[in-house]
């Protein structure tokens, strides 16, 4: 299974998908590029602690997060 | 008569190490506590141990190579620092919308390492004293 972390104000959303379902995999690609859209950043686990920002949808990818857009404080 | 009680001495750092242990132990019921269990887990293990230990963690920026700080916090957390490990720049940026301080620190991490000179492109800077980074919660 991999899974979708998107952060919100209850920590977290996960999504979990079965990468080799074609269904969910749509679904899952889906909601990396509505997120994206509005202005989410997308990153993959490559290693520990490392860590690669990806621009479109990684169907391999474990693990996903995603987090809003950053403005200055 | 309201009468106001004088804490016992070390009453409050007790507080304090309790709610630590309750949070770093993953109440996973609290927004704070399931972001924390998810910064941990994308932390590497240096990092990782230097959070528990020392209440920050540093990153390297990816464009430049510079040190970064990441201190517990939900802004004014993240400051430059030089070889010598001494903070020479704060930096306050964060996500949009009311996130738990780990959300906040683990995006505020992907960001200096994979795009660096945009998180800094809308960071305010402001210099930092030595009341800026001063450890107020173990949350490792």
């Amino acid at each position: 299974m991999a899974i979708q972390v998107v952060m919100d104000r209850t920590g977290d959303s996960r999504h979990r998908f079965d990468p080799d379902g074609e269904q969910e995999l749509a679904k899952a690609e889906q909601r990396f590029y509505e997120l994206t859209k509005v202005g989410f950043t997308a990153a993959v686990r490559t290693g520990p602690g490392k860590v690669s920002q990806i621009q479109s949808f990684d169907p391999n990818a474990e693990e996903t997060v995603f987090f809003p857009r950053l403005v200055g404080g | 008569m309201l009468r106001f009680a004088r804490s016992r001495p070390g009453e409050r750092s007790r507080v304090r190490a309790i709610r630590a242990l309750f949070l770093r132990h993953g109440d996973e019921s609290t927004p704070e506590g399931r972001s924390l269990r998810l910064l941990r887990a994308w932390l590497s293990p240096a990092q990782r141990a230097h959070f528990a230990e020392k209440g920050y963690f540093e990153v390297v920026g990816g464009d430049t190579g510079r040190q970064y700080r990441i201190h517990a916090g939900a802004g004014m957390n993240v400051c430059e620092v030089d070889k010598k490990g001494r903070p020479t720049l704060g930096l306050c940026f964060m996500p949009v919308g009311e996130l738990p301080i780990g959300d906040i620190m683990l995006s505020q991490k992907i960001a200096l390492e994979n795009w660096e000179s945009g998180a800094l492109a809308v960071a305010r800077r402001f210099i930092p004293n030595r009341f800026s980074f001063r450890r107020s919660r173990l949350l490792g």
